[in-house]
């Protein structure tokens, strides 16, 4: 991976922060770590003293020292939630400084579901664009499990820029519930990394930082709409194609229907030395005959030697964001006490340059990796600024978030995608016939 | 010692693996000894992608076949089936030596390799040619044209083929348990030839194998093959939504789908609920009847709506089937599919297993599920009796499909 030169002015602009939350949280954190993350600093943090020893993050923040004295939360939000307010100051210096946090956590248990909103809540204090991937419990871990995340979750969408949730259930082939579970964990863990590693991708390249950390957060803020992600990864001599069909293969994309709504989407290609700017070229071709032609597309490709013969795209965006309540319109928070989260401070977002065109971008870092957008594509249409969301009031006031099936495809993991006349019959036919189930 | 008098067909489906060991009568038909069935793993939409775990079920249901028939087996006809296998009809010529004006042998042998005579992908091997119809010097009907007298001999073949390595893929797995393959069928080209009996290949059908990886289908008008392909869609898609839109891990949505499931819609009354019964560690749910059936019943129509595409592209009339649609394969138990069938076909719509010109343990006729390997037998059995019968054909039976207007 390219490294972030540490001393350039931006460098404060772009602290990215990863937080690994409780159990769940730790080993995507430890993951995260272990595959190496360039550029962002990786946070453990539980009430379990044991696993944060287990843990190879660079920081540690045990959690509610009194409350939990070094044990788990034993699947008691409250507690997690207590202890997070125990150690508040720990965590809000933990954040400091960051731009962008990452909060991973498995919903469902005590730690991850009741401290996920709060420090949400720290982190967006700090006026960092908060990006939630949180998993939601398999149907076998019981009614009380999913009660509880589903709390956990509506909280945090009070408090979180964009989440993003992985369903469990949808994980594999969990047939049998004691079978295989860490195998589909495993494969919940992966797609969280490739998301964290996509969007910490696309910060770290410079062309696109000086352009606009203020963009990107207007692509993902999606406070009030559905997130979009998609991942794909493919080698061999039909790579961009197969990467990009797999990116587009997850349900909520529709492959392309959904797409077409997007009014914003950060595209992130990267691939070894290997990568042609043909291979580009064709990937956002086929990629664009999603899209349509009111898209923002914000755009980047990096070079990375450790991808070898692999080329990869990550996909994400907001469907339908001009939806908002106005700000004084009272959140109900579930799980929490209201009074307990601190206001969020409004943004200023700063005005963007264009992104860079070709010529411009810096060929070559500082430190002599190479690491270039290959081509940017221009906003296409007039960034809606942030105050000019809020002037659209709705009555839904809720982010709905995705579900999508995971890098790991299921049933159809490993068999070749049923594309016919340009459908996906992979993704469930009444979903692509729009046909509303609830 | 293995057996050399008798034929056994072998699928490698998605969700089973059966093996049926059968003799071959000399008056074409065949007398089933024995099915072997073991569900199957490391297969999906027809092909296998885990040869390990592909590999243990094909064994079992080998060895499931061994032990009903009691016939050892060291060779199989083996179908193969997958969203890549692909068909288009031509016509090949050959012109006769002036110095010779009978039709030989070797004329038929030029005339199919002539229709072959068409570029296909380059990773693409040729499965089958089967052949639909004669001309000699322009003039149709001719049913056998050896020994003729002509200037000219046509014939218009119907050619399926498909990926070579994912055809080879299946064949390894079973050369891998050192079980010898004969021969390799197109799935649902097999699948037609139990459910079809002469009459009605002459009459038209089309022929539907809903299987659990994929829906193969058949097209016969004037007793020969007019159309064929495969979709890798079938009964782990209508699954695979139900786990997805009802949230229920995939195992209960198959229970619910084979229980519960109907492809008719606004037939229950409103609210009507099905409760998916506690098992350990699952919590109780419930499930809106309309909701489960709405879910099958998008995919299902979507399935055949395809079919139906392909078919009008084809250019493969519909009007002349005479003998309607043929629904068979596992997936063509889901209540109500004849009917939704009928309404996208507009055909009389039914489902089938198997028909005539069979004798054996009746409950292997009973279930559709089995079709494909019984149909690969009495394939094979078409296919070689002319090797088993001394004359004229021994020596062509084997190279060229000339037995395939049996077919
Ligand atoms: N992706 C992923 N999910 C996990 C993993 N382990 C558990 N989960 C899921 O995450 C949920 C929460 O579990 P934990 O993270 O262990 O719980 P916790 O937040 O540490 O809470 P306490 O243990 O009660 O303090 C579970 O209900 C599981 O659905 C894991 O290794 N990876
Ligand atoms: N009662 C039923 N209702 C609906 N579907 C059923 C029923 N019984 C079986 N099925 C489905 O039939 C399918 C299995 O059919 P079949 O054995 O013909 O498939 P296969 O040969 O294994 O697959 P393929 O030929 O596609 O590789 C499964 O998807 C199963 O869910
Ligand atoms: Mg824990
Ligand atoms: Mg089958």
């Amino acid at each position: 991976m390219i490294e972030l030169p540490r001393s350039t002015p931006s460098n404060s602009e772009l602290n990215i922060k990863v937080i690994g939350l409780g159990g769940a949280g730790a080993n995507v954190a430890d993951r995260l770590q272990l595959d190496g993350l360039d550029g962002a600093e990786l946070i453990a943090m539980n009430t379990d003293t044991q696993s944060l020893v287990g843990s190879v993050a660079s920081v540690k923040v045990q959690l509610g020292r009194d409350t939990t004295r070094g044990l788990g939360a034993g699947g008691d939000p409250e507690l997690g939630y207590a202890a997070a307010d125990e150690s508040a100051d720990e965590i809000k210096a933990a954040l400091e400084g960051a731009s962008m946090v990452f909060i991973c956590a498995g919903l469902g248990g005590g730690t991850g579901s009741g401290a996920a909103p709060l420090i949400a809540n720290f982190a967006r204090q700090q006026r960092a664009l908060v990006v939630a991937f949180v998993t939601m419990p398999f149907t076998f871990e019981g009614r009380r499990r999913m009660a509880q995340a589903e709390e956990a979750l509506e909280s945090l969408r009070q408090q979180a820029d964009v989440i993003i949730c992985f369903e469990n259930d949808r994980m594999g082939d969990a047939v049998n519930p004691r079978a295989g579970i860490q195998d589909a964990f495993v494969a919940a863990d992966q797609t969280i990394v490739s998301g964290v590693r996509a969007i910490a991708g696309i910060l770290r390249r410079r062309g696109l930082i000086h352009a606009g950390l203020d963009e990107i957060a207007t692509v993902l803020r999606t406070q009030n709409s559905r997130s979009l992600f998609g991942f794909g990864e493919a080698d061999g001599d039909n790579r961009a194609h197969v990467a990009i069909e797999r990116a587009l293969r997850n349900p909520l994309m529709d492959r392309g229907r959904l797409l077409a709504d997007v009014q914003s989407i950060l595209v992130h290609v990267a691939g070894g030395p290997s990568m042609t700017l043909n291979e580009v070229t064709l990937l956002m071709e086929e990629l664009n005959r999603h899209v349509s032609d009111s898209t923002r597309l914000l755009f980047s490709t990096a070079v990375d030697p450790q991808l070898g013969g692999k080329m990869c795209v990550a996909i994400l965006g907001a469907l339908g964001a001009f939806e908002r309540l106005p700000e004084s319109v009272p959140r109900p928070a579930k799980a929490l006490p209201p009074p307990v989260m601190a206001p969020v401070p409004e943004r200023e977002w700063i005005a963007v340059a264009p992104p860079p065109k070709l010529e411009e971008c810096p060929k070559t870092e500082p430190d002599g990796a190479v690491a270039e957008p290959v081509a940017a594509v221009a906003p296409r249409v007039a960034r809606v600024g942030r105050s000019g969301l809020q002037q659209k009031p709705t009555r839904e006031q809720k982010q709905e978030q995705m579900t999508f099936e995971p890098v790991n495809r299921g049933r159809f993991e490993k068999s070749e995608p049923t594309i016919v006349d340009g459908q996906d019959l992979d993704v469930p036919a009444f979903m692509r016939m729009n046909v509303r189930v609830k | 010692m293995p057996n050399e008098d008798f034929i056994v067909g072998l699928e490698i489906g998605t969700s089973k693996v059966c093996a049926v060991v059968a003799e071959g009568r000399p008056d074409g038909t065949v007398k089933i000894n024995g099915v072997g069935y073991a569900p199957s793993r490391g297969v999906r939409k027809g092909e296998i992608v885990d040869f390990e775990t592909a590999g243990k079920c094909v064994r079992e249901a080998l060895a499931d076949a061994e032990e009903k028939s009691d016939i050892m087996i060291g060779s199989v006809y083996l179908a193969v089936s997958g969203g890549h296998i692909e068909s288009f009809n031509n016509r090949g010529l050959v012109n006769i030596p002036p110095e010779r004006e009978e039709i030989c042998e070797d004329d038929f042998e030029e005339v199919q390799a002539a229709a072959r005579e068409v570029s296909i992908p380059p990773p693409n091997q040729f499965l089958h040619s089967v052949l639909q119809h004669y001309y000699v010097d322009g003039q149709d009907g001719v049913l056998n044209p050896i020994g003729m007298m002509g200037t000219a001999l046509e014939a218009d073949f119907h050619i399926i083929h498909g990926v070579g390595t994912r055809i080879k893929n299946s064949i390894r797995c079973v050369k891998e348990l050192d079980i010898e393959v004969e021969d390799v069928v197109f799935g649902p080209l097999a699948s037609a030839q139990v459910v079809l009996d002469m009459d009605q290949k002459n009459q038209g059908a089309l022929v539907i194998d809903v299987g659990a990886g994929t829906t193969g289908y058949v097209v016969y008008a004037d007793g020969a093959v007019k159309h064929s392909g495969c979709l890798a869609v079938g009964g782990d898609h209508i699954t695979n939504d139900l786990s997805l839109g009802l949230r229920i891990p995939m195992a209960r949505a198959e229970k619910l789908k084979t229980e519960e499931g109907s492809v008719r819609l606004g037939r229950s009354s409103p609210g009507e609920r099905v409760v998916l019964k506690d098992e350990t560690g699952f919590a109780g749910k419930e499930i809106e009847r309309e909701m489960l059936n709405t879910i099958i019943h998008c995919r299902v129509r979507e399935t055949f709506e395809l079919v139906k595409k392909r078919l009008d592209e084809s250019g493969a009339s519909m009007d002349f089937l005479g003998a309607g649609v043929q629904l068979t394969g596992g997936s063509s138990t889901m209540v109500g599919i004849d009917e939704l069938a009928q309404e996208i076909f507009g055909l009389p719509v039914h489902l089938t297993c198997v028909k005539g010109t069979m004798s054996g343990p009746t409950n292997a006729f009973d279930n559709p599920q089995y079709s494909c390997a019984i149909g690969v037998v009495k394939y094979a059995h078409a296919m070689t009796a002319g090797i088993r019968r001394p004359g004229l054909f021994r020596r062509i039976a084997r190279r060229i499909p000339f037995f395939n207007n049996l077919l």
